[in-house]
């Protein structure tokens, strides 16, 4: 089926957009090019900055090593549960708030105090509670992308229009109906980008809890890199970080596309 | 010299009939807000009589949302009762239909799946009431777009789109708070014709806020006139046009009289 947004596309749209993705692809060359040169002309010290290319290389040699999945797994792992606990539970509590305003009002205080406090000082203490293993890091990563989904989910659920809401009423539908076929779709758009910041959060809770205390894993490996100054295998971990974060982000991003077509602020 | 046509408050109009469908009973709706009490409705007595298309007219803030929400078993008033076929009105009724100023449609589904969500509440299988919804999207001239979604359609053609999900459950009573006050001249003038004609024909009694003077006595059988602080009913029009009515009606004198004695009514407040 073809999707909505598509039937008032034009030729002369897509070649617009055509020239806007070439635009992207030559910035992104030129950046290659200055990491590449900037270092090799002595701009700057290569030990600072690898050029792109001894990157590269140490990327591929990394990846063949060994130990290398095992320290991918690990990490893999912290940021996936994480991310569904976090969401899941940013969800939950979220519904529940917006659905029962008594405990909205109880409960809005701590929620506002709690968002306000930069949820990485815990890393150490969870360390302390959870241990060097990957329950610390899950937790971080878990409490770190939980908030985005709650608030988003709340902000969500109460911006449903009130005449949606009373044209249900005027049905006589049942709180559940008015949950399920309008608030929770009207929602859902402001949901997803939770969801979708969620994801960052969660790689960089899993690093964060990493880089204060591990034995392995890619936050491990960078830190263990940085300090052995073997900077062109800390950029490669660095690179496969972003990958995950670009993967997930486009993941999402896919499936936003695919599930909310109906969503307005979209530019394409 | 009294004029026959107008009913005044506290003028016979009030007494019930077997033919009456909606009565109000001295409804008071006072709102409290932190500034204070606001009287948003002070004694009101209507009566709407089967068939009957009756709207209501006044400026901003008389109170015309008010008394359709309480109609609509949206609101409680104050004091006073609303009634539906003589039964206290206290939660809103399948017997009514209910229409806003915008469309209300859900983004995510298509015209057909909008019009299909009152069947979906009430609990009846879509496929029991697919061929109804078909026929009243034909009838609201959106044929071409059933399968469309609402982003995909002008102002107008939403606002038709309500209209068939009101009418595709059947209502004996429409309720409308300005259902086309946010449409172009032209738009509104051919929801109008419509309107009379589809609601003339399944004999559905209407219930209409407007600010509109001409599509007041255009379309109504009476014209309730409401006033401000406190919101309350100045006088009733009887519009005895014939029916049915076109765009020629409006060069009726009769038609001219009307809409000034709907002004005259108004008086100040205007
Ligand atoms: N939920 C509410 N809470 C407090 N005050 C209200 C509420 N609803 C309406 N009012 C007040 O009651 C009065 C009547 O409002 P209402 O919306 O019924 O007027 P209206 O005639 O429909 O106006 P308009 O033509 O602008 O739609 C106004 O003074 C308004 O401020
Ligand atoms: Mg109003």
């Amino acid at each position: 089926m073809k999707h909505p947004d598509q039937w008032t596309d034009t030729a002369k749209q897509r070649r617009h957009d055509w020239y806007f993705r070439l635009g992207t692809i030559g910035i992104g060359v030129v950046i290659l090019a200055l990491w590449e040169l900037l270092p090799l002309l002595g701009l700057v010290n290569p030990i600072i900055l690898p050029p792109f290319t001894k990157v590269a290389e140490a990327l591929y040699t990394l990846m063949q090593q060994p130990f290398f999945p095992g320290h991918l797994a690990v990490t893999f792992n912290e940021i996936m549960i994480g991310f569904v606990v976090g969401t899941l539970l940013g969800l939950g509590i979220g519904i529940a708030l917006a659905v029962w305003p008594a405990a909205k009002r109880l409960t809005y205080p701590f929620v506002v105090g709690f968002q306000a406090i930069p949820k990485i000082v815990f890393a150490p203490l969870f360390i302390a509670w959870f241990g060097f293993g990957q329950t610390s890091k899950i937790v971080m990563a878990v409490v770190i992308a939980f908030f985005p989904v709650l608030i988003n989910t709340m902000v969500g659920l109460e911006s449903v229009p009130s005449d949606a809401r009373k044209l249900m009423r005027s049905l006589k539908a049942t709180p559940l109906q008015i949950f399920w076929k309008v608030s929770f779709l009207h929602a859902l758009p402001i949901i997803f980008a939770g969801i979708q910041a969620a994801f960052t959060f969660a790689v960089i809770g899993a690093i964060v809890g990493e880089f204060v205390g591990a034995q392995e894993g890619l936050g491990y490996l960078l830190n263990l890199y940085n300090f052995q100054l073997r900077i062109d295998r800390a950029f490669a971990v660095i690179v496969i970080l972003a990958g995950i974060g670009a993967a997930g982000f486009f993941i999402l991003e896919w499936m936003d596309r695919k599930f909310i077509f109906w969503r307005e602020d979209r530019s394409h | 010299m009294p004029n026959p046509k107008l009913q005044l408050v506290g003028a016979p109009f009030t007494g019930a009939s077997e033919r009456s469908v909606i009565q109000t009973r001295s409804i008071s709706k006072i709102f409290s807000l932190p500034e204070g009490p606001v009287t948003a409705l002070k004694d009101v007595n209507i009566t709407v009589n089967k068939g009957d298309f009756v709207s209501f007219v006044g400026p901003s803030g008389c109170g015309k949302s008010t008394l359709l929400n309480i109609i609509a078993g949206l609101l409680p008033p104050s004091s006073g009762t609303a009634e539906l076929y003589g039964e206290a009105i206290t939660s809103p009724s399948r017997r009514m239909g209910f229409m806003f100023q915008t469309a209300v449609l859900l983004p995510w589904r298509t015209v057909e799946a909008n019009v299909l969500l009152p069947a979906e509440v009430y609990g009846l299988k879509p496929d029991s009431v697919r061929e109804k919804a078909r026929s009243v999207i034909e009838a609201v001239g959106l044929k071409d777009f059933i399968k469309a979604y609402p982003k995909q359609l002008s102002g107008g053609m939403q606002q038709r789109v309500a209209l068939a999900r009101v009418l595709t459950y059947e209502p004996e009573i429409l309720l409308m708070d300005e259902p086309f006050g946010a449409l172009d001249e032209f738009t509104r003038e051919a929801m109008n014709l419509e309107l009379m004609r589809i609601t003339q024909s399944a004999g559905i009694t209407c219930i209409f806020v407007t600010h509109n003077i001409t599509e007041a006595v255009f379309l109504s059988d009476k014209v309730v006139v409401m006033t401000p602080r406190p919101g309350k009913v100045s006088g009733v029009l009887d519009v005895q046009l014939p029916r049915p009515r076109e765009i020629d009606t409006m060069k009726d004198p009769a038609f001219a009289d009307m809409i000034f004695e709907v002004r005259s009514l108004l008086g100040r407040h205007i």
